[in-house]
C-alpha cells in the first residue's frame, strides 16, 4: 500500500486536505490553495480516490421489508395473526387481518397535522384474551365493522378536541376506503403533549 | 442528519415510544423499530461488509431489543444505546463468522483495482470492500460519522470513547482508505 505524503512541496500538511475532501469541501479553496498548484493537484487526486467512499455515503439502502416483517412477527409471537375482519360479497368474502387495520389507523392518524406520533389499536370487545387486538368486525351481514383506538402524543398549543375530530374523520374514512370495513367507533386518546 | 430541533423532537418521540414499549405495548415497539430500521440495517451492513450478515444482525437486534429494552436505563438517548447495540452485534457477528478476515492496521494489502469503480454500483462495492478492510477501531467511527453523518459527540457516546479519540480514529481511517485507493491505482 502506498501511503500519502504527510506534507506537500508547498509545505502544507496533507491531513487537512484529506479532511476537506472527506467532508465534501474540496471546492472551498482558501487563499493559498487558490494559487497553489500542489494543493490543487492534491485535492483533485484525493477527490478521485475518495469517490468510492463518497458513493457508499450517498447510497442509502433500506432494511428489506420481508426481513423486518419476519423479525417483528417473531417478537409478536404466535396467535397474533388470528384476528381478522370479514367482508361478504355475492362472489365470496374478503378477510382483512386485524394488523392491517391497526397499521392503517396508525399511519392515517400520524398524517394529521398536530400529531407527533400515533399508535393504533383495535378495541377490545370483551371476549379476546389479550384485550389489545380484538376486532369486533364480523357484525353485519354484508360487511364488517371495527372499532379503533388511537393513542397519540400531540404537538403543544392546539385545540385537542378539534384534533380528535380531525383524526376521527381521517381514520374512519381511510379505513373504510382501504379495507371496506366500517369503523363504527374511533376513540382518540391523547396520551402526551410535546412542548 | 436534520436540524437540532428535529433531533430533539425525534428524541422526544423515541422516549415516549420506549416508555410505552417498556409497558408492554408491541405497537409502540414496532413504531420504534420502524423509525430506526434503515439505520440499524445500514450500520450493520457497513460494519459487517456483507448483506447476509447485515440481515442476520438486523434480525437479531430487532428480536432481542424487545426484551433488552427493560435494561435501557434511559440515561442516554435511545439512539445512542440502540446504535451501540448494533455496532457491538455487528462486530461480534463478523468476528464469529469471519475471524480470519480482520486485517491488522499495518498489513492492508491491495485488492481490486479502482477501474472496477467506473460503474456506479461497482464504485459502491469498491468503497464497501475498502471500508470492510479497515481495522475495527477505524471502521466504526468512519461508518458512524462519515457514512451515517452522526456527530463526533454521538459517535463518542456510542463507542464510549472521547470526541478526540473519535476524531483521531476517523482521520486515520480516512488516510488509510485514501492510501489503499491509491495503491489500487
Amino acid at each position: 500500500m502506498t501511503g500519502i505524503p504527510t506534507t506537500l512541496p508547498c509545505g502544507r500538511p496533507t491531513a487537512p486536505l484529506v479532511e476537506q475532501v472527506a467532508e465534501g469541501r474540496a471546492d472551498q479553496l482558501d487563499a493559498h490553495q487558490r494559487d497553489c498548484p500542489h494543493c490543487r493537484a492534491a485535492l483533485g487526486e484525493y477527490v478521485r480516490l475518495w469517490a468510492p467512499v463518497a458513493a457508499v455515503a450517498a447510497d442509502r439502502p433500506q432494511a428489506p421489508p420481508s426481513l423486518m416483517a419476519a423479525a417483528l412477527r417473531a417478537v409478536r409471537g404466535p396467535g397474533d395473526e388470528s384476528e381478522y375482519g370479514r367482508i361478504e360479497s355475492p362472489q365470496g368474502h374478503t378477510r382483512v387481518a386485524a394488523r392491517v387495520v391497526v397499521a392503517l389507523a396508525r399511519h392515517l392518524a400520524a398524517q394529521v397535522p398536530g400529531v407527533e406520533v400515533a399508535l393504533g389499536g383495535l378495541v377490545a370487545d370483551g371476549h379476546g384474551a389479550g384485550g389489545e387486538v380484538v376486532p369486533d368486525v364480523e357484525a353485519g351481514v354484508a360487511g364488517g365493522s371495527t372499532a379503533v383506538r388511537i393513542t397519540l402524543a400531540a404537538a403543544y398549543g392546539q385545540d385537542l378536541q378539534a384534533l380528535g375530530d380531525r383524526i376521527r374523520l381521517v381514520v374512519a374514512s381511510g379505513i373504510r376506503e382501504a379495507t371496506g370495513l366500517e369503523p363504527v367507533d374511533v376513540m382518540v386518546h391523547v396520551d402526551d403533549v410535546f412542548l | 442528519m436534520g436540524t437540532d430541533d428535529e433531533r430533539d423532537r425525534g428524541a422526544q418521540i423515541d422516549r415516549w415510544l420506549v416508555g410505552k414499549a417498556r409497558e408492554g405495548d408491541p405497537q409502540a415497539y414496532e413504531e420504534l423499530i420502524r423509525r430506526h430500521r434503515d439505520r440499524i440495517y445500514r450500520i450493520a451492513l457497513r460494519i459487517t461488509g456483507d448483506a447476509a450478515d447485515a440481515d442476520d444482525v438486523t434480525q437479531e437486534v430487532v428480536i432481542q431489543l424487545w426484551t433488552a429494552l427493560a435494561g435501557f436505563a434511559g440515561t442516554s438517548a435511545f439512539t445512542t444505546w440502540l446504535y451501540r447495540v448494533v455496532v457491538n452485534r455487528s462486530l461480534d457477528h463478523r468476528r464469529r463468522h469471519r475471524p480470519t478476515q480482520e486485517p491488522r492496521e499495518t498489513d492492508l494489502a491491495p485488492v481490486a483495482g479502482p477501474e472496477r469503480s467506473v460503474v456506479a454500483g461497482e464504485e459502491v462495492r469498491a468503497g464497501l470492500e475498502a471500508i470492510a478492510r479497515l481495522p475495527e477501531n477505524q471502521r466504526v467511527p468512519l461508518v458512524l460519522c462519515q457514512i451515517e453523518g452522526l456527530s463526533y459527540a454521538q459517535a463518542a457516546a456510542i463507542t464510549k470513547t472521547s470526541e478526540a479519540t473519535v476524531r483521531g480514529r476517523l482521520a486515520r481511517a480516512r488516510a488509510t482508505l485514501l492510501a489503499e485507493m491509491r495503491s489500487w491505482s
